[in-house]
């Protein structure tokens, strides 16, 4: 899965030389939170996030705002003078995989799109990271997810998913909670149906268990002590 | 409206036993048995206006369904398909009649309650039709029955202000996609939260588009839960918003698959919770809409508890009871 298979490509940009009321404008006109800073040939040369802004621009309540030649100053600030320079980018031939991971560890939102001549042809945002996983996970077809308990060995799935099928059900998505009960897993078949009432007798018949919705979860394990993260590293 | 003893219209004809789903599939013929069976044991017919299916004009499907899909469904039907799109949907040659008479005959109760020759109904009605969306049948539904008859209040009857209720345990769908946009009708929808349950939409943030917003709302309920929870939910948003709408005419979706014994869900209502639930609904019709409340049957599949919820329900209508 390439990032320019996900990828916003139609991308709000901004000068180096543009005010700082352009680019604030910018974000909220579009509703977005990162703006690419390029020169005329698309080249890019940094971001500027909405973040950037607000450490920039004085806040309401500073005492600043009663100073002229402070405020003077602020007026005059460029989009070059705030943006990051030489941002973190990713190439259309990372995969979505990567940005995930990067996001996760670099703690940021947004990265743009770079091809090899440095010129921005792309931005992935965790925007785009939702819709794809919206998708992976078929939400937005009908449908009925189950949450069956299985032990942890080779060959569970192959017998939930042929159990499934034989009722002829297809299925949306199947997700696996991999951080459950020791020797336990959690499987989630999201069946494209409004009619699971006998694939589940079926399922509890062959000695599976299905948990109580109110128990569904992702993670029953303790969580690792994520004891370094590549902010700290660097 | 004066308290004592209803008009009330009872819409059945052994004619919608005639789409048949084949064998497992919960929306069964069997259903509509055990329901008449209800209703005649509990001794309720000679105090019903009892009411004949009818054909719908083509004019009425087509003010909320396209000419593809209506197309495509005879077609499938006639030709003999055991599905239309998703084997959710089965079919035998006889589906597509009945659809036209399911319709048509909810449209033909709303004629009856609008001419004031009966207070209000239950119209116990196959195949349902709250899934059903403007170009796709899905989940059991073909034709939207609700839809078609809000549409007709609207073109026929002049009506400014429709509240539809939909307490099937599933999300209707198709309802509200089709009056997302249109603040003359009122959607209301208490379900099975869509991370639980079929089809997987009708969360709180959904509430309309365009000049529609604000007159779509869900509350979804979680799994495990029952009286309680409705009687707190429909407190809290079903009854102010309908205090401030003031629906000319209340139509419900009547879905009785949320009941403890129903295996279609994990809503654990009880008998008494359904009629709790009727209860406010004749209650806000009598307040706001001169008793005018037309009850169509959507889901519900415990054959064991259908008898008794159904004669519960059409006597809440009947006024003889609560």
């Amino acid at each position: 899965m390439f990032i320019d298979k996900s990828m916003t490509r139609k991308v709000i940009t901004i000068r180096r030389d543009a005010g700082l009321d352009e680019a604030k404008k910018k974000m909220e006109d579009n509703n977005i939170r990162h703006l690419p800073v390029v020169e005329e040939d698309n080249t890019l040369i940094g971001i500027i996030t909405d973040r950037d802004m607000r450490s920039a621009l004085p806040s309401v309540f500073s005492t600043c705002l009663n100073d002229p030649v402070e405020m003077q100053r602020i007026a005059g600030l460029k989009v070059e003078d705030v943006m990051t320079r030489d941002p973190i980018t990713i190439s259309p031939m990372n995969t979505l995989e990567d940005a995930l991971m990067m996001m996760h560890k670099m703690r940021k939102g947004a990265f743009p799109v770079v091809d090899q001549k440095g010129k921005l042809t792309g931005i992935i945002s965790t925007r785009d990271l939702i819709r794809a996983f919206i998708n992976v996970l078929g939400m937005e077809i009908p449908g009925t997810l189950l949450c069956i308990e299985v032990e942890d060995k080779i060959g569970q799935m192959k017998k939930i998913v042929d159990a499934i099928t034989e009722e002829k059900i297809s299925f949306g998505s199947i997700l696996v909670a991999r951080r459950w009960e020791e020797g336990k897993r959690a499987v989630f078949p999201y069946l494209l149906t409004n009619n699971v009432v006998k694939v589940k007798r079926k399922l509890e018949s062959m000695g599976y268990t299905l948990l109580n919705p109110m128990e569904w979860s992702l993670d029953q394990l303790p969580k690792i002590e994520e004891n370094e993260s590549w902010n700290e590293r660097t | 409206m004066e308290t004592g003893m209803r008009k009330t219209g009872f819409l059945y004809d052994e004619r919608y036993l005639l789409h048949h789903t084949g064998p497992e599939h919960p929306e069964s013929p069997e259903r509509l048995l055990a329901i008449y069976r209800g209703v005649e044991e509990g001794g309720l017919l000679p105090q019903l206006t009892l009411l004949k299916a009818g054909r719908a004009k083509q004019e009425w499907i087509e003010a909320v369904h396209s000419m593809k899909l209506i197309m495509r469904f005879e077609e499938a039907s006639l030709w003999g398909m055991d599905m239309l799109d998703h084997p959710d949907n089965r079919l035998c040659r006889d589906t597509f009649e009945t659809a036209m008479l399911a319709a048509g005959g909810v449209v033909n109760t709303v004629d009856l309650v609008m001419k004031g020759e009966i207070d209000n109904a239950f119209c116990a009605v196959r195949p349902p039709g709250h899934h059903a969306e403007v170009n796709r049948v899905m989940g059991f539904c073909f034709f939207n029955n609700i839809a078609i008859a809000a549409r007709y209040l609207q073109s026929e009857w002049r009506v400014k202000r429709i509240g539809i209720v939909d307490f099937d345990v599933h999300h209707g769908n198709g309802t509200q996609s089709i009056f997302d946009d249109d603040p003359s009708v009122f959607f209301y929808s208490i379900h099975e939260h869509p991370s639980f349950a079929y089809p997987g939409t009708g969360r709180e943030f959904e509430k309309g588009s365009g000049p529609g917003y604000g007159f779509t709302l869900n509350s979804p309920v979680l799994p495990g839960q029952g009286d309680d929870a409705y009687k707190e939910l429909l407190q809290r948003d079903l009854l102010p918003a309908f205090e401030q709408f003031k629906p000319e005419v209340i139509l419900v979706s009547a879905g009785f698959d949320s009941h403890s014994d129903d295996d279609m869900s994990d809503i654990k209502l009880s008998t008494e919770g359904f009629s709790w639930i009727i209860e406010q609904l004749v209650a806000m019709a009598d307040k706001y809409a001169g008793g005018r409340i037309i009850s169509v049957l959507e889901g519900g599949y415990a054959l064991t508890r259908l008898p008794e919820l159904i004669r519960n329900h059409i006597k809440i209508l009947l006024g003889s009871e609560g």
